[in-house]
């Protein structure tokens, strides 16, 4: 395979130690956890001079550590963003609303190394001088949320979380919240708007969440699998983490591959895997021992890549767009050859339809429009206008919204159509009919 | 001085502003929703959008980057932005609609956006001829639609509260509405409900949207969707002419503007001003019209053994001037109104002066509690510091019913009031006594023991003066035609008035629904010249101009000074 001759970044993949969810029983337990070193990294910050506040943020950015949310924005960078403590509160949220379809990896998290993502807030709030995160999870992971709340218990019984953690001075709070099932609430101003019990519309930017965030004060929003990276990077040092996988998009990532593979699921590796290696090696290759037709590398919203695109594109930002696609949340969705994209398209229209917060005007009834669209072309209704129709919609969506959702709705159908078209154009009524004969009576004579 | 540059055209600014602001401040329109000025910015409706530039300065220098011809180079932002929502910078370029076809593109693209899944119902629409939604859907929308699918179908006709009506399918979603109660009234009793193309404004569960400013949402809602109940349906928009003038429900003297069609009073709306009530309007100044519609006389009369029978204006001023020529001034009391004008209450106090008898006096109206510090005061009457300001001061009721008792009041001269039903006097303490009343309306309970009926010209059929509570010498000028008036000799009423477009629709010649009254100005100097004392004025104008400059509580109140927005009259201390 190509992935042995030097094109994939991840170095070899097939000896990696998984780190995020390693392979331990139990570890979600505090107990067991801290057998395993953990809430040493945490230990380490508060008590060891060495790490200043700043200091941790100058290690994360040197780490390349980006946003495992979707937009893969640098997170030391994000974090110098916060302005200087005065006495205003500050706050962190922590991102698990995980609504993407085809995202399925912070709950991984969250069930089974729970603690890593505490750690990581602490630290995350130790670097930003913040007393307050809230732990933003989407209420359908009721079970995963009271799953969390049982072990934060234990972890404010041992003064790992509160007033005065371990003894050094240093004191915060978490929270975790549940949300009430909305997609929209994992964009990150509307996160705050909800968690101020307000109705989730996204926010205008700027301002930006460090200047003017939750509650009007400077805050910070990262993702459950970010913050989970950071204990590990205080660890074992920025150096460590930037040595993994792709060089300008490193780390551990969770990938959620779903899709025909004969083996769907969670798996831990280096970014800059080659899109091949996962499916064909890591993931058991195509069920039923199908041909490959499509790939959506990163959720829903990440443009579909066709198999013919995917020869040696690896699972980091850089070789995405080159492909022509995006990172996203590496939930990666793979389609075989009897996948019919019209109905897949039609699906995912149908979610944003369903989950645009209908703030703004193109997203409101923008999306709505494109799912009557296509799905029309899906019942055989419809008309090969209606896919020029359609990439129009795309251009007076994207770009001109509120928040990202917008571009989220429009990009697969601007992608899909355009790298099958064959396959919507054939599903259209034909505009010209053959005369003579058995000839539809609205038939136009070809000319 | 920073500078900004749109289409081309330089202009300086100051201080910071919005760039949406800055453009329709200068005259440069530009088609926008969710905009408002009193309102906080959510950039929704995404209608106002432009290009937005700004220099490109060097990273080391931090010197402006220039092209060759020396003109600084100017990056612009890849998105199109929100203008309502950019705030002005020094050296920005901006390109609108005028000089960008992306611009108007986009412009044209949202506007599609907003119709797909509107009713396009205008014909049977309150708000058709003066939606900004029609308006800049014809100006700047595409010719058609693309749209081939069933539009969503929201609730219609919903009763949010006693006074608005909600027709979900109208509304572009804009949060006007939401943000007005959130921000401005802060009732909190509207909240967007469901999600997407299904949202709209709703009221809390097993609440009503029944707050004391509910109306305005009418106003400011950029589309028929939300609509006041009294006003549905009544009249089109284009049918009726507006006249600016002010609110009389209480003493705050609200800007607004009365809507008539055929001389009866249709609507009320408010009038920017932002030294009294800014954008609002309180739902009592609302539907504080019916009075001038309803239950009004018809021409004057006198009491007779049959009762009071209609005469004309001269057998009723005769009747007037002997019933007080046969009493000793000293035993006259002379009414004034809070109701009334600065221009009638004086008048008033010309006539009682004339006579030798003492000042009049006025009833106050003072219903402590009905005020909230903002648009509503105590005061129900909208002159009582414009009374004040003359010398006439509030009645003494203990001291009148002990001048009745000793016999010492022997007639009683009523300026548009009603003291019976004040309280001052029973009617049959009156019964013998001569009473002049001038009246607005034939439900004032005081006619019943009155020789002499004077039908009066109410707010809207008038020109005068009001003094609000916060001293400010305010306007009023007619809105609709009253019987008897010469016409010429009422400044500013034309021939015809042209309705919002210049459509000379309701025209004062129209005959239907004139009142057969007069202003105080008319009717008071036919009492007093019968009584030897004539007042020699052209008409309010002018005795207003004497009033400026007669008494120094008015200085500087004529009509040029006040104009539109009214001045502010210097402070004269303490007053009820
Ligand atoms: C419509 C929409 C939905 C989003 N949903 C999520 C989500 O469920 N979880 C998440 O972590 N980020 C989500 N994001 C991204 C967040 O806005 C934000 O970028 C992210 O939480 C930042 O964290 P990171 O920098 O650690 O990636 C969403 C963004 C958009 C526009
Ligand atoms: S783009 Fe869509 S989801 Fe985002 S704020 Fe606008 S309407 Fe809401
Ligand atoms: S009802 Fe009117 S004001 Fe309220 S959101 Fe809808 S369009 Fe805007
Ligand atoms: S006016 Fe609505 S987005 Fe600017």
């Amino acid at each position: 395979m190509e992935a042995n001759n030097g094109q994939t970044k991840a170095g070899d993949w097939r000896t990696y130690q998984r780190v995020l969810l390693p392979p331990v029983k139990d570890l979600h337990r505090l107990d067991v956890y801290e057998q395993h070193g953990g809430y040493t990294a945490l230990r380490t910050v508060l008590t060891d001079a060495r790490w200043e506040p700043k200091a941790v943020t100058e290690e994360v950015k040197a780490s390349g550590l980006r946003g495992r949310g979707g937009a893969g924005f640098s997170t030391g960078l994000k974090w110098s963003f916060m302005p200087p403590v005065d006495d205003r509160p500050r706050y962190l949220c922590c991102n698990g609303d995980e609504s993407e379809p085809g995202t399925f990896k912070d709950r991984q998290l969250m069930e089974y190394n729970p603690h890593l993502v505490f750690e990581g807030i602490l630290i995350a709030c130790y670097a930003m001088s913040i007393n307050t995160c809230y732990l933003y999870v989407r209420g359908e992971y009721a079970d995963w949320i009271s799953h969390m709340e049982r072990e934060l218990e234990k972890l404010y019984a041992k003064g790992y979380v509160g007033e005065n953690i371990m003894g050094t001075g240093f004191s915060t709070d978490i929270v975790i919240h549940k949300g009430a099932g909305a997609y929209i609430c994992g964009e990150e101003s509307s996160l705050m708007e909800s968690l101020e019990g307000k109705r989730a519309y996204p926010r205008i930017k700027p301002p930006f969440p460090a200047q003017k965030g939750l509650w009007g004060y400077p805050t910070t929003i990262n993702n459950v699998e970010t913050l989970a990276c950071v204990p590990l990077i205080i660890n074992n040092g920025a150096a460590w983490y930037a040595g993994i996988g792709a060089e300008r998009h490193p780390g551990p990532v969770l990938y959620g591959i779903s899709g025909h593979v004969n083996k769907p699921g969670v798996y831990e590796y280096p970014t800059g895997m080659l899109i091949t290696d996962l499916i064909y090696e890591v993931c058991g290759g195509i069920r039923g021992g199908k041909k490959l037709k499509a790939v959506v590398p990163g959720g829903s919203s990440t443009p579909v890549l066709r198999a013919d695109q995917i020869e040696g594109v690896t699972m980091d930002a850089e070789s995405l767009r080159e492909a022509g696609s995006m990172m996203g949340t590496a939930g990666m969705l793979v389609m075989d050859e009897d996948t019919d994209m019209v109905s897949f398209l039609r699906r995912v229209t149908h979610f944003y339809h369903h989950e645009s917060c209908g703030q703004c005007t193109p997203c409101r009834e923008g999306t709505g429009w494109l799912e009557n669209l296509v799905t029309r072309i899906d019942e055989g209704e419809g008309h090969l206008r209606d896919l020029d129709l359609l990439l129009d919609l795309c251009t007076q969506m994207e770009g001109r919204t509120v928040c990202a959702l917008a571009d989220a709705a429009a990009w697969p159908v601007r992608h899909t159509i355009q790298r099958f078209r064959e396959e919507f154009e054939a599903r259209c009524k034909p505009s010209v009919f053959p005369t003579g004969d058995g000839a539809p009576a609205e038939a136009v004579p070809a000319s | 001085m920073p500078q900004v540059t749109i289409d081309g055209q330089v202009y300086d600014f100051e201080g910071g502003s919005k760039l949406l602001q800055f453009c329709l401040d200068h005259g440069l329109e530009l088609p926008h929703f969710c905009y408002h000025p009193a309102l906080s910015i959510p950039a929704n409706c995404r209608q106002c959008l432009v290009e937005v530039g700004m220099p490109v300065k060097d990273r080391q220098t931090g010197e402006l980057k220039r092209n060759e011809d020396g003109s600084p180079v100017i990056q612009f932002f890849p998105k199109l932005q929100t203008s309502c929502s950019v705030d002005l910078a020094d050296g920005m370029v901006v390109k609108t609609h005028r000089t960008s076809d992306l611009v108007a593109r986009a412009q044209e693209d949202n506007l599609e956006f907003l119709l797909i899944n509107h009713p396009l119902d205008c014909p049977i629409c309150d708000q058709a001829g003066h939606c900004p939604l029609q308006i800049q859907a014809y100006k700047y929308g595409p010719e058609g639609s693309r749209f081939e699918f069933r539009k969503v179908h929201k609730p219609k006709r919903v009763r949010l509260g006693p006074r608005v009506m909600l027709d979900a399918e109208r509304c572009i979603n804009c949060t006007r509405c939401t943000r007005f109660t959130d921000e401005v009234s802060k009732s909190h009793q509207l909240t967007i409900i469901s999600r997407g193309v299904k949202n709209y404004p709703m009221t809390p569960p097993n609440t009503e949207f029944d707050e004391p400013y509910s109306m305005n949402v009418v106003d400011i809602c950029p589309v028929g969707a939300l609509t006041a109940v009294d006003a549905r349906f009544k009249a089109r928009i284009w049918e009726m002419s507006s006249t600016p003038s002010i609110t009389t429900a209480n003493a705050k003297g609200s800007n607004c503007f009365y809507w008539v069609r055929d001389n009866l009073v249709m609507k009320v709306t408010p009038r920017t001003n932002m030294a009294v009530n800014e954008f609002w309007l309180p739902d009592e100044d609302r539907l504080d019209y019916h009075r001038f519609n309803d239950d009004r006389p018809e021409g004057p009369q006198v009491r007779t053994d049959a009762g009071l029978v209609p005469v004309s204006w001269e057998q009723a001023y005769d009747r007037a001037a002997a019933l007080l020529q046969g009493v000793d001034p000293a035993r006259v009391l002379f009414l004034g109104s809070a109701y009334a004008t600065v221009e009638d209450n004086y008048l008033l106090a010309q006539l009682a002066q004339a006579l030798g008898a003492e000042a009049p006096r006025y009833i106050p109206h003072v219903e402590p509690g009905h005020g909230d510090g903002w648009l509503r005061t105590d005061d129900r009457t909208p002159n009582a510091q414009g009374c004040e300001r003359l010398g006439i001061l509030p009645v003494d009721e203990a001291l009148v019913q002990a001048r009745l008792a000793d016999g010492e009041i022997a007639a009683v001269y009523v300026l548009e009031d009603d003291p019976v039903a004040a309280g001052l006097f029973t009617a049959a303490q009156l019964a013998d006594i001569p009473v002049v009343l001038h009246h607005y309306n034939t439900t004032n309970q005081t006619l019943a023991a009155a020789d002499v009926a004077l039908p009066a010209a109410t707010v809207v059929e008038t020109i005068g003066t009001y003094v609000n509570c916060d001293g400010r010498a305010q306007r009023v000028r007619p809105a609709k035609a009253i019987r008897g008036v010469n016409r010429t000799l009422m400044m500013e009423m034309g021939k015809t008035r042209a309705d919002q477009h210049g459509t000379p629709f309701d025209r004062w010649y129209n005959e239907a629904h004139q009142v057969d009254c007069k202003p105080g100005w008319e009717s008071l100097p036919g009492v007093a010249e019968r009584l030897g004392h004539a007042f020699r004025f052209k008409g309010p104008k002018q005795i207003m101009q004497q009033v400026a400059e007669r008494v120094p509580a008015f200085a500087g109140a004529t009509y040029e000074a006040m104009g539109l927005t009214g001045v502010q009259l210097a402070d004269i201390g303490e007053t009820v």
